[in-house]
């Protein structure tokens, strides 16, 4: 079954013995950074979340229409403490995470760098790419910004995915990914 | 359909002869089509009403004199019901052939339309549920390789009839192939049919003790019970008076304080024993249900399953489009040798397949070790699964899943043990944390990978082991993962996406990982194969 494809051309074909050294590596790669903007929206979301949370427990607590149980009330203090903390460690990890979101290109493929703690790097090779698409949030259409989705047959839960670029970039290496032959080529 | 009616009066000619385009005409399908409607309807609904069933069975109980009649009536009515919807669902369907192309239109109150080119056809499942076979009739289901709502069903068309269509597909698949080197002269359906079954080699039976040790080793019990869902009630009845019968009262022994604990003892050992080798049998029920006449064979480029007691199934599957071998072998295996091969294909996310029906995942169940070595060599030629070269994981796998993960269930349990003076609850929380200990511990000496230049081989597994074997021009997507505390240590993870799902092998040498990743994205991005 792996001589499948062996009947190509010979002229196509050439075997030079590589060095290993010789290799392409991933340590490499020049890293862009996605835009600022994606932090700033992330650090938004958080505490405008947190603030509607807050807001709707003030809300049940304080008005007229029913009585809220006298062992809940006690709790409310508590409750608003809770969601501001959760609200504030949420914001803090996107305020020295997000800046850690990288992404490059090389001729053949795509990296993603990503995580605080727990660092991955993901590289997508352009010829397993099936197809691309730009997604936009409300949000974040309103930064201007967008996430380059990229699909291979690696399934859903493993779409490379490229979050916070300026809307400009996402559809230039959109155009990047279709107009390469290995997917034009299809 | 005249004209696949004579020809199935001609059932002794040789399939050759079978002419698969049905012209530009609309076909409709064999009568025994309403059968196979009425009974998906059926299920369709059973499924619907599982819930509905225990109160309709309560409703009917109680149910006495005329308002029992109603409700018989009322069944009548409803499976009446269902055949009409049968009728109507057979009457709406029509099917045809055409110039590469399989057409369908069907749905009593939605249409729906499929139109699905031979070329996108991944697989070809022929299905005979066992009230088509005395009649020499087949399902085919007709598969592409992407989203899961894409698959055609062609409900009821003569036995032979499913053997020329999936030959014609799989010539035409052969046909593209050399398209795509050569120029491409003729094409159409006039293909000069030449016979793909004629070559047919037979690579692996197994035979009925195989299975049974199958149904041993493996809980196929699903199977069986899954069919039995609706008569537990009446079986638990059943069992509590026949062991009524034998003195053995269970409500009492429940009940009453009065017996000494180890003859408690010995009755729930007693029924633990029996319960297991009940769940035994049923297990080789449901495995000889779905494997009984197991045969795998070769047929050019494919590679074909067939099995099944009542209901038969032929499943195919392209050589090329393999991802993965993978031989699982649980502590029951090893025992008895056995291993079971699973050839998988790529997943379709969303579309839950039955794991041993699917048509993703070639299995070839409980072969012996050296059948392993031959089929998976037929398969990945030169591959040798089972090798001393594996680079280990690091130990700090252990430490890592202990202090990062374990740690903190483990330490509360101690705690509350410890402040509240339960001493069962400290002792279970050590106990706990050394069977954790001993499984991370297994699973570190068992977990490791190595590449032969041709193949990547991956060993895992706790108490029992499993071989994975791929090709590394297959992967999708290669992820290199590194904690902080990794990275101070020179270790990574790394995972290679597959179509058939991801490979992780965590703790490896920095630059080992490194090295792998560039050679796998190089051989993915210079060699330029076909993952399928």
């Amino acid at each position: 079954m792996t001589n499948m494809n062996s009947e190509a051309k010979i002229e196509d074909f050439s075997n030079n013995v590589l060095v290993p050294e010789d290799l392409p590596t991933l340590t490499d790669i020049q890293f862009l950074s996605i835009s600022p903007r994606y932090r700033l929206i992330n650090v938004g979301v958080a505490l405008g979340t947190c603030i509607i949370i807050a807001m709707i427990l003030t809300a049940v607590r304080f008005q007229p229409f029913f009585s809220v149980p006298e062992q809940l009330t006690h709790l409310y203090p508590y409750a608003l403490m809770g969601v501001t903390v959760l609200a504030i460690l949420w914001a803090v990890y996107h305020v020295f995470a997000d800046v850690k979101i990288k992404y490059g290109m090389r001729e053949q493929d795509l990296s993603l760098q990503k995580g605080l703690v727990f660092r991955q790097q993901a590289c997508q090779p352009i010829l397993r790419v099936q197809h691309v698409e730009i997604k936009r949030g409300p949000i974040i259409r309103l930064a201007k910004l967008a996430s380059l989705q990229v699909f291979s047959a690696g399934g859903e839960y493993h779409t490379f995915e490229i979050p916070g670029l300026p809307l400009e970039r996402a559809e230039q290496l959109r155009q990047f990914i279709l107009d390469h032959k290995d997917v034009s080529a299809k | 359909m005249a004209s696949l009616e004579e020809q199935r009066m001609m059932e002794d000619a040789p399939d050759s002869s079978v002419q698969v385009d049905t012209g530009s005409h609309w076909q409709r399908l064999a009568t025994i089509a309403i059968m196979y409607f009425t009974v998906s309807n059926i299920k369709g609904m059973a499924k619907g009403l599982i819930y509905v069933v225990p109160a309709l069975a309560v409703t009917f109980n109680q149910a006495d004199g005329p308002m029992k009649d109603y409700l018989y009536v009322g069944g009548a009515a409803l499976v009446l019901l269902m055949a009409v919807s049968g009728l109507a669902s057979f009457l709406m369907y029509r099917f045809r052939v055409h110039n590469q192309h399989i057409e369908i239109q069907s749905g009593v109150f939605s249409r729906k339309y499929t139109n699905l080119p031979f070329w996108r056809i991944q697989n070809v499942k022929i299905d005979l549920p066992f009230y088509y076979r005395p009649f020499k009739y087949a399902l085919l289901v007709l598969d592409t390789a992407g989203s899961a709502g894409e698959e055609a069903r062609i409900v009821a068309v003569p036995l032979h009839y499913a053997h020329a269509l999936r030959r014609q597909v799989l010539v035409h698949h052969k046909n593209a192939e050399i398209a795509a080197t050569e120029p491409q002269s003729n094409h159409g359906a006039a293909l000069p049919s030449h016979d793909v079954d004629a070559d047919e080699v037979v690579l692996n039976r197994r035979s009925i003790g195989d299975i049974v040790i199958h149904g041993i080793t493996n809980n196929r019990v699903w199977i069986l019970l899954g069919v039995a869902a609706p008569f537990y009630d009446d079986a638990i009845t059943m069992v509590s008076s026949w062991l009524a019968e034998k003195g053995l009262q269970l409500n009492q022994l429940v009940g009453e304080q009065a017996i000494a604990w180890w003859q408690f003892g010995l009755y729930a050992l007693v029924i633990v024993m029996m319960i297991m080798a009940v769940l035994a049998l049923i297990s080789v029920g449901g495995a000889l249900f779905t494997f009984y006449g197991y045969t795998l064979s070769r047929s050019d480029d494919r590679y074909i399953r067939r099995s099944g007691l009542l209901n038969k199934q032929e499943v195919s599957m392209r050589a090329s489009r393999i991802q993965m071998i993978k031989a699982k072998q649980d502590w029951l295996d090893k025992i008895l040798k056995r291993v079971n091969l699973y050839f998988e294909q790529n997943t379709t996310v969303g579309k839950q397949v039955q794991e041993l029906m699917s048509p993703n995942k070639l299995i070839v169940p409980s072969v012996t070790e050296d059948e392993v070595a031959a089929l998976t060599v037929e398969v990945m030629p030169g591959c040798k699964l089972h090798r001393h070269d594996f680079t280990a994981i690091s130990k700090r796998f252990i430490v890592h899943w202990m202090l990062m993960v374990w740690s903190w269930p483990l330490i509360g349990l101690f705690a509350v043990g410890f402040i509240a003076s339960e001493w069962d609850i400290v002792m279970a929380s050590l106990v706990l944390g050394g069977v954790l200990l001993a499984m991370l511990s297994l699973q570190w000496w068992r977990w490791g990978m190595a590449y032969d230049g041709k193949y990547i081989y991956v060993r895992q597994g706790r108490i029992g082991i499993d071989y994975l074997c791929f090709e590394p021009f297959k992967v999708q997507q290669v992820i290199v993962k590194q904690s902080v505390f990794m990275k101070r240590r020179k270790l990574a993870s790394i995972v290679f996406v597959m179509a058939s799902g991801s490979v992780t092998v965590p703790f490896l040498p920095q630059k080992y990982v490194q090295s792998i990743a560039d050679k796998v994205l190089f051989e993915v991005e210079s060699t330029r194969k076909s993952w399928m």
